[in-house]
């Protein structure tokens, strides 16, 4: 019983966080990575 | 602007989490009174009663609810010039922070018997509730009387406008969780007998809170987000967090209880991390001798702040 509840509550909160992240998703220009990844990254 | 949107959001989850919290709360059946002064209480009957019945001492049982062996003696009865409510008086001082059980043997009413009563005397709910949150703020602050919380609380107290940011994010989050976990708890864990699974519940529930808070913060309040840096984060590993639900399970908490524990909790946080901003944002201003320089000369400062707060125990409003 504990064991469905939990799991079904984890699955909910889950769900709900992923669509939070995607309505708050914020635009973060490849760019920036692509040009990080190519720097040497000592700092 | 935005930050108004992100506390309108959080202040419209709290409005929802309380109604279902309200609407779970149930009432007394039996009578209530209340204290008057520090050896009296007031019963009030719902009809005028003989002055005769009133003033036999025999007619009234008074116990503290754990135990219904040891009765109370009773000094004297006064009914007022109404006759529906009386004063007891007790020979030694009541403690008003436990209830009282007041038991009328055969209520009798111009020569009828009415049959017994009885009365839950104890303190008003919003006086349990101030002292509560009076308690959690200043009395047992935890960050200066308890020393929880210190890896946020040094980690963010640099500036004022972090110190507050997190204040805030922090009451959120933690009025939410409280909240929660209450409700978790009493209905889930308790239900099932999974006690012992308090820890791991808790610090997941915290776990979605905080990265519900990250997730918006990062698209709201960009600024602040990237101020607290690893430190929002962190909340999940706050030991204040942690330590809100854990006491409300143990000390038996209600919805309201739990609730006001925690806001006391975050306030008394939010406090405590702007008053160690102020301090520490003209300590960078002072020659301060370079072994003390940075954290030392904190930890210094906050034992200082902890014996100023020693000045708040033994406050009592009520």
């Amino acid at each position: 019983m504990g064991i469905i509840f939990f799991a079904v509550f984890g699955i909910l909160c889950g769900l709900v966080l992923a669509y939070a992240a995607k309505k708050f998703a914020v635009k973060v220009d490849p760019k920036i990575e692509a040009v990080r990844a190519c720097l040497p990254g000592a700092n | 602007m935005q930050i108004s949107r992100f506390l309108v959001i959080s202040g419209l989850v709290c409005a929802i989490l309380l109604m279902g919290v309200v609407g779970s709360a149930t009432a007394d059946t039996v009578g209530a009174g209340s204290f008057k002064k520090d050896k009296g209480m007031e019963i009030s009957f719902g009809v005028p009663v003989d002055k005769n019945w009133a003033e036999n001492l025999s007619n009234f049982l008074v116990y503290e609810k754990p135990d219904p062996d040891i009765r109370i003696p009773i000094h004297s009865v006064v009914l007022d010039t109404r006759r529906v409510a009386a004063t007891l008086t007790f020979k030694d001082s009541l403690n008003t922070s436990a209830e009282y059980v007041v038991e009328a043997k055969d209520v009798t009413s111009d020569g009828k018997i009415l049959g017994s009563h009885q009365f839950l005397v104890k303190k008003g709910q919003a006086q349990v509730l101030f002292a509560i949150l009076l308690g959690a703020m200043l009395i047992n602050n935890f960050v200066f009387t308890k020393y929880l919380g210190l890896c946020i609380f040094f980690g963010v107290s640099q500036k004022k406008e972090t110190a507050i940011g997190m204040g805030i994010t922090f009451t959120i989050v933690i009025v939410l969780s409280a909240t929660m976990c209450w409700a978790l708890y009493s209905y889930v864990l308790q239900a099932l007998h999974l006690d012992f699974l308090k820890i791991i519940v808790f610090i997941g529930t915290v776990a979605i809170f905080v990265q519900a808070v990250d997730t918006i913060l990062r698209k709201v309040n960009p600024y602040l987000f990237k101020k607290l840096g690893v430190y929002l984060v962190l909340i999940v590993t706050n030991c204040i967090i942690l330590a809100v639900p854990l006491i409300n399970a143990d000390s038996g908490h209600g919805p309201f209880s739990s609730l006001t524990l925690g806001l006391g909790a975050g306030i008394g946080f939010a406090l405590a991390l702007f008053l160690m901003s102020c301090v520490r944002e003209k300590l960078e201003v002072c020659r301060v001798p370079p072994t003390f320089h940075g954290l030392p000369i904190a930890f210094i400062v906050t034992g200082l702040f902890a014996l100023a707060f020693l000045g708040f125990s033994g406050l009592s409003i009520f």
